[in-house]
């Protein structure tokens, strides 16, 4: 079920080429050039999403059955099957499906369900959700793993950078749903501190902030881990580079040499270690809304995967694809601008 | 984990889902503390019921594989006729109905002074609209069988007369599920907030959760809940911890796993509501390794039954004689239990001739808790008989395209047990559309004509006990026991219903005492 999304996950690589540091341009009008690139960078990224959503309309083609029998009822009979399929458009080829549910998606049209709801109508409660609790789980992952990731690498082989690289490392080899039934057992049902699960109110947003920091948690902890190894790793390597040598036989103090030479070297592999984690953040939603009901897409996705139901899916696909474009895209203006300024 | 998936199970579960029955009058629940307190008014229940965002249906004549979604529908409208406790069928919009002396033509009247939400007054009119709606959907041939369009007819205000086809002494049984009335002519994309009949009125629905407010005019009596708001699940398992925490006050349908967490806390019930599915394994009669009958007998006395529903069902069920609908109060509890014995078994598959060096598939699926691990205790205990069998899990999808109605050996799962008849007419009559044994016995294909052409009410369950005889000795199914359907609910939450299958939405009569 977590297909379509591990599957934007895998991208990652792709960001690499592009990330380059990009070469000192003096010469030209530097503001005209990155532009240029940034258009075709989107372009590139727009045609790759177009890609990955005609392969989520055939991988469905190839599964078993149709949304025509997975939304029929027992007993139907062959006749009605059929006027069923006719009704969702099955009866024509996956192409022509495809092609028309493109056209509509410039414009926000993102199709019906086979159980003829407005796909769009279907994920405009859930997908805010998602954004919420995923950009929450950045968030938390961000600050806390560049904070150990420092705290550890200020003394490097110390007592504290082996603890914290001991832990980052178990915890990163936790799955999501591991960190979630463990933090439902102990915060909700042992001690009863937090709620178990999220109940929403009458707008479908989460009815109490409490019901944010499990699921929130949950998200986070495997991907602090993940993202104090590299920010750890990318510390130390800066370390070791000639103008930060410089910098400590000049007598700087430490936490200048930190946060102006250190940090700011480091920073362009940070940015990609937690941009890497958006897409893993929202595969991961995907389980973890389901153990805290959490009103997210990750439950629209699975219901619709059941289904057969293609523009669902494609819907899903669209608008997280749309976000870790997104994302990824941030990393690297963020990328070429840490980098580029030390030239 | 797999309860969920009986929602959206592939090719068309939803019937399990839709199909599965009994009623207000009788069938609720008394806890043990508040038995003799009287029922309060007041207060909002909170109640969790499964489904997936992705298959929210709102329109009452659709296909709803939420329960969530059937739920709000079911409260919010009323069905013609209702499931019930002592009789099968009980009354609800219609509060009586009677059958021309050929069991064609059928009248039912409407419930005097019922108003819709907005406190128009309900016709006759409005019911044949909305039953001719329920016959114009693609699921509606197999929701009103033998009746077309042009057999609907409104006489009067509050009568509504139905011609079937042929003689059907079953009819106002299959009115129960989904025959929601709306008022005439409601447009397409007003459905959602079409006003409705129901002890509840529709205050807000959002993704799949929904609160509803009591309907002081109801025509079936006084409702005592000020509200009910309804929370969809996405997982059982999430519903429990819910419960466990005090989020909700009723977990619906949570399954035999989260009852067992719950047998340890004192502060929660656990109302059991038997012969909720019945999880029969098929043998195909028609052709293969088990169209000799004596092979299906002696697999019908290789199983060891009470280990099935002890192991399968953690105990929450009962024991099954080879005949579906346990819950009918017509079931013949007259015909001897089945028991093991493994030496006749062994015996008749020698008489049979049956292969026992060969291996033999049985496939099933993950559906529905308790399916597959049916499957796989039945493959080792038939093996003491001397047949081989390897169980093959499917994906649901996979199954219900390629195995169903197909295979020569699989399980299946039926949520309707209130009624031999139905079963009868849906999965064993030769001619039926889900034969998931490809039975074809004139025998009983005639006891069933005779069941459902027959008024007189002797003769018919003299008939009714024929039928039931001739399924026990040789039809297709081997059905090992009955699950209960189990519901949690928090210590103050009273007359919750007992019914099985969609009997658990009847909400109306609950209460909380405090």
């Amino acid at each position: 079920m977590a297909g379509p999304l591990s599957g934007t996950a895998t991208r990652r690589p792709a960001a690499g080429p592009e990330a380059k540091p990009p070469r000192p341009a003096r010469a030209v009008p530097a503001g005209a050039r990155r532009l240029g690139g940034l258009l075709a960078l989107l372009a590139r990224r727009a045609l790759l999403l177009a890609v990955l959503l005609a392969a989520v309309f055939a991988a469905v083609e190839l599964l078993p059955g149709d949304a025509a029998n997975a939304t029929s009822e027992r007993g139907e009979s062959a006749a009605d099957l059929a006027r069923r399929r006719e009704l969702l458009g099955l009866d024509r080829p996956v192409a022509g499906r495809f092609a028309d549910w493109m056209t509509g998606l410039p414009s926000g049209d993102l199709g019906t369900s086979a159980r003829g709801e407005s796909v769009a109508d279907l994920l405009s409660r859930p997908f805010p959700n998602t954004l919420l609790l995923g950009g929450l789980a950045l968030l938390v992952t961000l600050a806390v793993s560049v904070a150990l990731g420092c705290w550890a690498a200020l003394k490097p082989g110390g007592g504290v950078d082996r603890a914290v690289s001991a832990t980052a490392t178990g915890v990163l080899a936790l799955p999501e749903f591991v960190v979630a039934v463990a933090l439902v057992l102990v915060f909700a049902l042992w001690t009863g501190w937090l709620p178990a699960v999220t109940l929403t109110d009458a707008d479908g947003s989460p009815a109490s902030w409490q019901m944010l920091v499990l699921p929130v948690l949950a998200l986070a902890i495997p991907q602090i881990g993940w993202n104090t190894r590299i920010v750890r790793a990318a510390l130390a390597d800066e370390a070791k580079a000639p103008h930060v040598e410089t910098a400590v036989i000049d007598g700087l103090p430490r936490h200048r040499v930190f946060t102006h030479h250190l940090l700011p070297g480091a920073l362009p592999t940070i940015a990609a270690g937690i941009a890497t984690s958006t897409g893993m953040l929202l595969g991961g939603a995907v389980v973890v809304e389901t153990i805290f009901n959490y009103p997210g897409i990750g439950s629209v996705l699975a219901g619709a995967v059941t289904d057969r139901d293609s523009p669902v899916i494609a819907g899903v696909v669209a608008v997280t694809g749309a976000v870790i474009t997104g994302v990824l895209l941030l990393a690297d203006l963020v990328r070429a601008r840490a980098s580029g300024g030390r030239t | 984990m797999n309860r969920r998936q009986v929602l959206l199970a592939g090719g068309a579960t939803v019937t399990t889902a839709l199909l599965a029955a009994c009623s207000g009058t009788g069938g609720t629940s008394t806890d043990s503390a508040g038995a003799d307190a009287k029922p309060r008014k007041g207060g909002t229940l909170r109640v969790g019921a499964l489904g997936r965002a992705g298959a929210i249906t709102r329109d009452p004549h659709g296909t709803q594989a939420n329960e969530s979604d059937y739920l709000v529908i079911s409260l919010v409208h009323d069905t013609l006729t209702a499931p019930g406790a002592k009789d099968n069928t009980a009354p609800r919009l219609a509060t009586g109905w009677k059958a021309s002396d050929d069991l064609k033509t059928w009248r039912f009247t409407l419930a005097e002074g019922a108003t819709f939400h907005d406190g128009t007054p309900v016709t006759a009119e409005d019911v044949v609209w909305s039953l001719r709606r329920l016959r114009a959907t693609p699921s509606g041939p197999s929701r009103l069988p033998g009746i077309k369009a042009a057999g609907i007819k409104a006489e009067g205000d509050r009568t509504v007369v139905l011609v079937s086809d042929y003689a059907n002494a079953e009819l106002p049984l299959l009115l129960r599920l989904t025959t929601f009335v709306l008022p005439k002519g409601t447009k397409d994309k007003d459905i959602a907030k079409a006003p409705g009949t129901g002890p509840f009125k529709l205050d807000w629905f959002r993704s799949g959760n929904a609160r509803l407010v009591r309907n002081g005019d109801w025509h079936g009596g006084e409702v005592l809940l000020d509200a009910v708001e309804v929370k969809i699940f996405e997982s059982p398992q999430a519903m429990s911890n819910a419960l466990l925490a005090g989020q909700i006050d009723v977990a619906s349908n949570v399954g035999a796993v989260a009852a067992r967490t719950a047998e340890k806390r004192e502060d929660i019930q656990i109302v059991r509501r038997p012969d909720d599915m019945a999880m029969p394994i098929v043998m195909r009669t028609e052709s293969g390794p088990f169209a000799d009958p004596k092979v299906r007998e002696a697999l019908k006395l290789a199983v060891d039954r009470e280990a099935m529903v002890e192991q399968v069902l953690s105990g929450y069920g009962k024991v099954g004689n080879d005949i579906l609908g346990t819950g009918d109060p017509a079931y013949a509890k007259d015909i001897p239990q089945r028991e093991r014995d493994l030496a006749r078994a062994r015996k008749l598959l020698k008489e049979a001739g049956f292969d026992t060096s060969t291996t033999y598939k049985l496939l099933t699926t993950e559906d529905i808790s308790g399916l597959a691990e049916s499957a796989t205790l039945f493959a080792t205990q038939v093996r003491e008989a001397g047949v081989r069998i390897e169980v093959v899990k499917q994906e649901s999808a996979t199954f219900w395209d390629k195995t169903w109605l197909k295979g020569d050996l699989y399980t299946t799962y039926w949520g309707t047990n209130d009624s031999v008849v139905f079963l009868a007419s849906k999965t064993m009559v030769s001619d039926s559309a889900q034969n998931e044994a490809a039975w074809d016995n004139a025998e009983f294909d005639a006891a069933y004509r005779k069941v459902t052409a027959t008024k007189d009410a002797a003769a018919r369950a003299e008939a009714l006990g024929d039928l039931q005889r001739i399924e026990h000795d040789a039809s297709g199914y081997l059905l090992w026991g009955v699950a209960d359907g189990i519901d949690l609910a928090a210590a103050p939450v009273r007359g919750l219903p007992t019914l099985p299958g969609y009997g658990r939405v009847q909400l109306e009569r609950a209460w909380l005492a405090r």
